[in-house]
């Protein structure tokens, strides 16, 4: 009977209801409806109605704004924090990170520091360096490097610890170069480990980033957002939130998405819908436990 | 261990022969204590670092040295607002989390059906990728001081972590065992206890865990801007007081208290669960 | 051609309990154009034998030398799984372990992936390729580097009945015009009777204990009666050697 069902072509309204991008259209617009709703019923003063909020991002998207910066402004100072801080995680995780795959004694000596600095909350680095180094661009960025870099070194680590032993014996065999092997099988074999620390380190750093700049500075989308906050802007606080989603989004769908499929486009089409749809921590989470648990092996067996 | 056990009584003569045993056995203890020489070694070296860079490389004030840090952490115990700071926090998680994981589990089953995927799917990533600032901002300016509002929050920021590993372990159920129990007409009752809850256990364990050290953080953040208890609350007074030996001393026990809920317990009880991965990995 | 030369080979790996002796006083001339196949019971050192030799390993002790007219023999390596690279193409794959990516590099590579019948899927990744092509690429590697000396570890045991006797006919054609050196482990006697000139037996523990002559004319078919009969000597003869016990 279902099968029968199944396999009859459905009349169009049926299908379009059916279709997955009707349900993913569907999301925000339940949420609007619910809003609406819980504004109409609850009746409590500070609830601002989806109209209200909306009308406010439509003003920051032309640049109308109360605040000190537009829109675009604060996130393009915040980003350029965030780029700046990641690239020194990148380096200083990198060079740590290939140190300790390499040499036993500095995994040892590092391995629970840097899992123990991993477990700070960004809350905690922003709050350290906001008191270390006052007002300004110092305490954002070293929060991004704090929060980046143990992401950056156990990814590393990871990838050099699964490094494909038995293609290098075989580029051995074939007599190839050092140059080569280095290009064509040790860089696209760290490639997975290297495009985590990326993703998971960024996102993170844009979590401790914003809240730096809460307690540690004078602009930025973090400020911005802690601005209307104070100003009791019930609409600035839900506009902003819904712009940081966004953001986020966009930084997901747009970008991280788009690069991990030209990246990984050598994976079978089963494999890549994993990394496609797994979920950034949840992943690391994984891949972090995992660490230990090797680690924890290595201790006893 | 299991190798052994495995073996018959005289296999075990033949494993157990004498002075090459005892020489393997001296070098593996060498290694461990190696191995913990240098790990001890790491703990020793950032703590004198901190405390010789006190004082020398910044002001003693600015960056206290640990044992001032530790002074403090004596006084908060003695003073007594430390139980009643927890305790706040502590229920706010307790029943935040609660409603996280059955929200999640909820939504995680859901998504089996490629529709409710598509639409659950964005909210899912960006409750992930949004900041915890922004959660804690939103619930403080619409419910204001009260504590429905850190309740909210950790719902919203947590929930999305145990979905997406009840998602992924639905997708990975073992097919072969399941098939391999209908064939023996293994009861559906048998196969939901002995083959599907094992099987989902351990990612059920991974959404709580990671879930769960998000609730907490968001938690401390809620508080940050919209409480006048919990431990957020008392870490921005000190910030505000500039008092770094205070601030340090309210982020050790935030740290260390979660670092035992998370560390200790969490993963006691996994190990205790767990048992047969081990046993797996030996084979 | 080649001459290869093994000399009071001992390999062990790991130390103490763990040590295991892989490899033990294993002594082997082979030159010419020869076909020598080595068959022993899996964990004899087979493997170990074929990554000394073509240098992945080294040996614990003794010597291995394998040479071309005067200078070291460059050699091809057929492994038991094909370790490919997953991020390369296929014609990328080959071309990897050339010395250059010219013209007639591409061309010679397009050539021997004709050969194991994939020309048409240069352009595919390995994981979109199944087991057995993936492993054909692994031959076609091996075979496009024109090597003076060809290892082959158990190369045609995860294809299917029908792949492997194509390819083992190839194999034989190939061997027989260009006159190579082919080293070639196989679990499987009749395989081993059909192709080669020799048959090189290790038993467990890593030790040679036989070297047998085949001196039948190829082409040989299997449904042969005088290559059905050389194999069932051969099997005789390994029920006599014993070749499991240590
Ligand atoms: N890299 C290695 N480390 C430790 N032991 C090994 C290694 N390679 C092979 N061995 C051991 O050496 C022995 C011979 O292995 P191998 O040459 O692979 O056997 P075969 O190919 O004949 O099946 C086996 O006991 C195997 O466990
Ligand atoms: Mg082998």
């Amino acid at each position: 009977m279902a099968v029968a069902a199944a396999s009859r072509p459905a009349a169009w309204p049926a299908r379009i209801i059916r279709s997955r991008r009707t349900a993913r259209f569907l999301f925000p617009l339940v949420v609007l409806a619910v809003w609406q709703l819980a504004f109409m019923f609850l009746e409590t003063a500070v609830l601002p109605s989806p109209g209200k909020v909306l009308s406010f991002m439509w003003d920051e998207v032309r640049m109308d704004t109360l605040s000190r910066h537009t829109l675009y402004q604060s996130f393009a100072i915040s980003l350029g924090r965030l780029i700046v801080g990641f690239l020194i995680a990148l380096a200083i995780g990198l060079v740590i990170g290939l140190l300790m795959g390499l040499v036993r004694p500095i995994e040892y000596f590092l391995y629970d520091v840097v899992v123990v600095v991993l477990a700070v909350p960004s809350l905690v680095w922003a709050l350290i360096t906001g008191l270390l180094f006052g007002l300004g661009n110092n305490a954002p960025i070293v929060t991004v490097i704090g929060v980046g870099i143990p992401f950056v070194i156990l990814n590393v680590l990871e990838g050099v610890k699964n490094s494909p032993k038995e293609l290098f014996d075989m580029s051995r065999a074939f007599r190839v170069p050092r140059r080569r092997v280095v290009r064509h099988v040790l860089l696209p074999s760290l490639m997975p480990f290297f495009f985590a620390a990326l993703r998971y380190g960024f996102a993170n750093g844009w979590k401790g980033l914003v809240l730096a700049e809460v307690f540690a500075s004078t602009n930025g989308a973090g400020w911005t957002i802690r601005y209307w906050y104070d100003a009791h802007r019930a609409q600035g606080v839900l506009g902003y939130a819904l712009f940081f989603v966004l953001f986020a989004l966009i930084l997901e769908r747009g970008v991280f998405e788009r690069v991990s499929r030209y990246v990984f486009r050598w994976r079978p089409q089963a494999q890549l819908e994993v990394v496609e749809e797994a979920v950034p921590e949840a992943k690391l989470k994984v891949a972090t436990v995992e660490a230990e648990r090797m680690a924890a092996d290595r201790g006893t067996g | 261990m299991a190798k052994t056990l495995d073996a018959s009584p005289d296999q075990l003569q033949k494993i157990t022969h004498g002075q090459e045993t005892r020489v393997a056995a001296r070098k593996k203890r060498l290694r461990a204590v190696k191995r913990w020489g240098w790990r001890i070694a790491g703990y020793v070296f950032f703590l004198l670092l901190w405390d010789v860079a006190s004082g020398t490389l910044m002001s003693d004030r600015l960056l206290v040295p640990p044992a001032g840090v530790a002074r403090e952490i004596g006084e908060i115990f003695q003073s007594g607002d430390l139980w009643m700071h927890l305790s706040s926090t502590l229920q706010k998680i307790g029943i935040g989390f609660t409603l996280a994981f059955f929200l999640g589990t909820t939504i995680g089953l859901l998504t089996q059906s490629r529709w409710w995927e598509a639409f659950f799917k964005d909210w899912v990533t960006s409750t992930m990728t949004t900041p915890g600032l922004v959660y804690a901002l939103v619930v403080g300016v619409i419910f204001g001081f009260s504590p429905i509002g850190p309740i909210v929050a950790i719902v919203f920021a947590s929930f999305s972590y145990v979905t997406v590993n009840v998602a992924e372990g639905i997708r990975a159920l073992p097919k072969d065992l399941i098939d391999m129990s209908k064939a023996f007409r293994v009861s559906p009752g048998s196969r939901l206890r002995n083959v599907i809850f094992p099987h989902l256990a351990p990612y059920l364990f991974t959404g709580v865990r990671y879930g769960f050290s998000i609730a907490w953080k968001v938690t401390v953040l809620t508080e940050v801007f919209a409480s006048n208890k919990g431990i957020g609350f008392i870490m921005r007074v000190e910030f505000q007081l500039f008092s770094m030996a205070g601030l340090l001393a309210w982020i050790s026990i935030f740290f260390i208290l979660m670092l035992f809920l998370e560390k200790g317990i969490l993963q006691f009880i996994e190990q205790r669960f767990f048992r047969w991965r081990q046993e797996v990995k030996l084979a | 051609m080649a001459d290869i030369r093994v000399e009071h080979l001992h390999k062990e790996f790991g130390t103490g309990v763990e040590k295991v002796v892989a490899l033990d006083d294993v002594n082997l001339d082979v030159s010419g154009h020869v076909f020598v196949s080595v068959v022993g019971p899996s964990g004899c050192g087979k493997s170990t034998l074929l990554n000394v030799l073509t240098g992945i390993e080294n040996p614990t002790r003794g010597k291995v030398e394998i040479t071309h007219e005067g200078r070291d023999a460059f050699p091809g390596y057929v492994f038991q799984s094909p370790r490919l690279l997953p991020w390369r193409s296929v014609m990328d794959n080959l071309i990897f372990v050339h010395k250059d990516r010219s013209k007639e590099t591409r061309e010679r590579c397009r050539r021997y992936l004709g050969m194991v019948g994939l020309e048409d899927r240069g352009s595919k990744y390995p994981g979109e390729l199944s087991g057995g092509m993936q492993q054909r690429v692994g031959i076609a590697r091996a075979f496009s580097t024109e090597p003076d000396v060809l290892f082959m570890d158990e190369p045609f045991s995860h294809l299917d009945a029908i792949t492997a006797r194509s390819l083992r006919r190839e194999l034989h054609d190939m061997w027989k015009a260009t006159k190579k050196t082919v080293l070639f482990v196989t679990h499987d006697v009749g395989e081993a009777v059909e192709l080669s000139n020799r048959i090189v037996v290790f038993a467990k523990g890593g030790t040679i204990k036989d070297d047998i002559t085949v001196d039948l004319p190829f082409p040989r078919d299997p449904a042969d009666q005088d290559v059905a009969i050389a194999k069932a000597d051969v099997l005789r003869k390994f029920e006599e050697l014993d070749l499991i016990a240590t």
